[in-house]
């Protein structure tokens, strides 16, 4: 196992408490691509910040590649983030000033990688999702769809072990859809890269391993191929 | 902390953020550092203008006077060879006396203004020299050595020439006119206007002058002087040179420097230094404040991505060091192009163009001093107003600024 969770419990104080995970416990296989699916509400998107470590749980372990992650420092969070885990995010979530380039290289400088090596991974990782031609264009010269695939290639260059994508085709036409999506399934086929995926569409459903079904905060089902 | 991505986001930021941005950004901050320069030169400029008009027109740079139980400084080798001190421009000494001025203007014996002012000797040469009352007069001519009976007055005795004492003077007297002096030892005589001068120091106004010899003849003395006024060619060592009259043989005088003797102009000149501190300070605050401002409303604009930053591993010190890059840079820039301004227009225009104020012509006096306590000023003001937001900005959750 990659990922275990175990007996994870997220409450957001408040005069009336909110039990956003009561008692969540599962696991993800390396190599599995899995999607995590409910409703608004279901605690879908709260289970993938615990996991990505983007928020702290009130109880339970998150044990990710064999370390307990829940007790970590924010220093250990973020060298975390930066070395193992990768996130794609609804809204692209690019940087408006940056070139695709920079955007994707910008994790590798933060890992004190030299400029010719960051360039040349950068490039060789944009011309991979397909934007081979696009590397010095900004993002308001993008469409949605290629903002989406410099945010995956950014997700990826520093080879993490786990991608996180949060709802990464809810903004997207169908056919943008389909190529980001088809691009995770072959990431995962090819590289045998482990993605958990929180998505409303069951359309979906089609491109991962597993599905795993939230509703008011447990798991209601899995699904699996 | 990462230096080199630091610097890499502050430049792209600046580089290919909104440009309309960008320069209201300079433009303020090029204005904040020119209202700090220039507020602190033209008090200084002020304070410059008061300490020259008491200099120039009443005491050079130093002041001898005689030893407390003498009346004359007699040590005249020691006098003459004040002159040979390298660094000294000159030296005047002059002979003083409280006179009674009258001036009967139709000859009847009634209506008789008089008043008591301070009548002084030259030797005119001497005089010219380290004064600027020469170079003042606004009305007929200073005196030459060969004049006897001629005095030249200031416009505060004269009266009808725009003084500030017009009460207490002759009630307006001009070139040709003669005037009666009593001095104080009894003796009387009458003198012919020569010239009226005016300067912007209303106490050095209030003095006559006639030449050494007549003086001499009146107190019936030779070779004496009630004080000597030196002139130095470098402001502010006068210590130095006080050092170096003494070991010439004024062992006994008193000696001071111009500083001590200004009692009113002094203290006007310290409330202006302090005006000029209290504006400066609020001018460096004002200028913090608005590049906190720059920087806070820059990262309300970039809540978000600095949430992607952290949730891609960049390090909080990372983000607020490249919000403190930009902010120096806004700094940097309005510094280089503020001290363009002053220097190359507004230094020029006021070189031209001096403000008349009632202390004197006013200039901007601009220092390296202003100009480096300026710099580091605005740098530690951008400091401070870039990290104070950039730190409160990256202390929030990565959910609450990706998703707020």
């Amino acid at each position: 196992m990659i990922i275990e969770v175990k007996k994870l419990k997220k409450t957001y104080e408040g005069k009336v408490p909110t039990y956003a995970l009561k008692d969540v416990s599962f696991g993800v296989k390396k190599g599995e691509f899995v999607a995590l699916m409910g409703r608004s509400g279901s605690g879908k998107s709260t289970l993938l910040h615990q996991l990505g470590l983007l928020d702290a749980p009130s109880s339970g372990e998150i044990i990710i590649d064999g370390t307990n992650v829940v007790n970590f420092t924010k220093k250990q969070k973020t060298e975390f983030r930066l070395k193992k885990l990768g996130y794609v995010f609804q809204s692209y979530a690019l940087l408006p000033e940056l070139t695709a380039l920079e955007s994707v290289y910008l994790p590798l400088m933060l890992s004190g990688i030299s400029k010719t090596e960051y360039i040349k991974k950068a490039t060789k990782m944009l011309k991979k999702v397909g934007l081979g031609e696009r590397i010095n264009h900004l993002p308001k010269e993008m469409s949605g769809g290629e903002q989406q695939r410099v945010a995956i290639a950014r997700a990826l260059i520093n080879d993490p072990a786990i991608l996180f994508a949060d709802e990464p085709t809810a903004n997207l036409d169908t056919k943008s859809s389909e190529t980001v999506l088809a691009l995770f399934k072959s990431l995962n086929r090819e590289i045998g890269q482990t993605i958990i995926m929180v998505t409303h569409e069951p359309d979906d459903k089609k491109h991962v391993d597993r599905v795993v079904w939230l509703k008011d905060g447990v798991i209601e089902s899995e699904d699996a191929k | 902390m990462n230096i080199k991505a630091s610097f890499f986001l502050a430049r792209t930021t600046i580089l290919r953020g909104n440009k309309g941005t960008l320069a209201m950004t300079i433009l303020i901050m090029t204005l904040a550092y020119v209202n700090l320069i220039f507020i602190s030169s033209i008090f200084g400029g002020i304070v410059e203008a008061i300490n020259e008009q008491s200099i120039n027109n009443l005491y050079g740079n130093i002041v001898i006077t005689p030893a407390s139980d003498e009346i004359y400084i007699k040590n005249r080798d020691a006098i003459n060879s004040i002159d040979t001190i390298p660094g000294i421009v000159a030296s005047s000494a002059h002979y003083l006396n409280n006179a009674v001025i009258s001036y009967d203007e139709n000859n009847d014996g009634r209506d008789i203004q008089r008043g008591k002012w301070l009548v002084k000797s030259v030797d005119v040469e001497d005089e010219s020299r380290v004064t600027q009352i020469s170079n003042s007069i606004i009305e007929g001519a200073y005196l030459d050595d060969s004049d006897r009976n001629n005095i030249v007055v200031g416009k505060e005795i004269a009266g009808g020439h725009g003084g500030e004492l017009e009460h207490l003077s002759l009630g307006g007297v001009y070139v040709g006119d003669d005037i009666d002096v009593q001095f104080n030892n009894g003796t009387k005589r009458t003198y012919n206007i020569k010239g009226i001068f005016s300067t912007k120091n209303s106490q050095a106004d209030q003095m006559a002058f006639i030449t050494t010899k007549e003086m001499e003849s009146v107190l019936r003395v030779h070779n004496l002087a009630s004080e000597i006024i030196v002139k130095i060619d470098e402001k502010g060592q006068e210590e130095k040179y006080i050092t170096q009259i003494r070991q010439s043989g004024l062992h006994d005088e008193d000696i001071k420097t111009w500083e001590d003797l200004t009692g009113f102009t002094s203290s006007a000149s310290k409330s202006f230094t302090m005006i000029s501190i209290i504006l400066g300070v609020i001018g460096i605050i004002v200028a913090g404040i608005t590049i906190f401002i720059i920087i806070f409303v820059s990262i309300v604009n970039k809540r978000k991505q600095i949430g992607i930053l952290k949730a891609i591993g960049m390090k909080e010190n990372t983000i607020i060091l490249s919000f403190v890059m930009q902010a120096i840079f806004y700094a940097v820039i309005g510094i280089i192009l503020g001290i363009s301004i002053v220097l190359f227009i507004i230094r020029p225009f006021f070189i031209n163009n001096p403000l008349d104020f009632p202390v004197g012509w006013v200039s901007l006096k601009i220092t390296f001093n202003i100009i480096k306590i300026s710099n580091i000023s605005l740098i530690i003001a951008a400091l401070i107003g870039g990290f104070i937001p950039a730190f409160r900005g990256t202390r929030e959750s990565i959910l609450d600024t990706i998703w707020g």
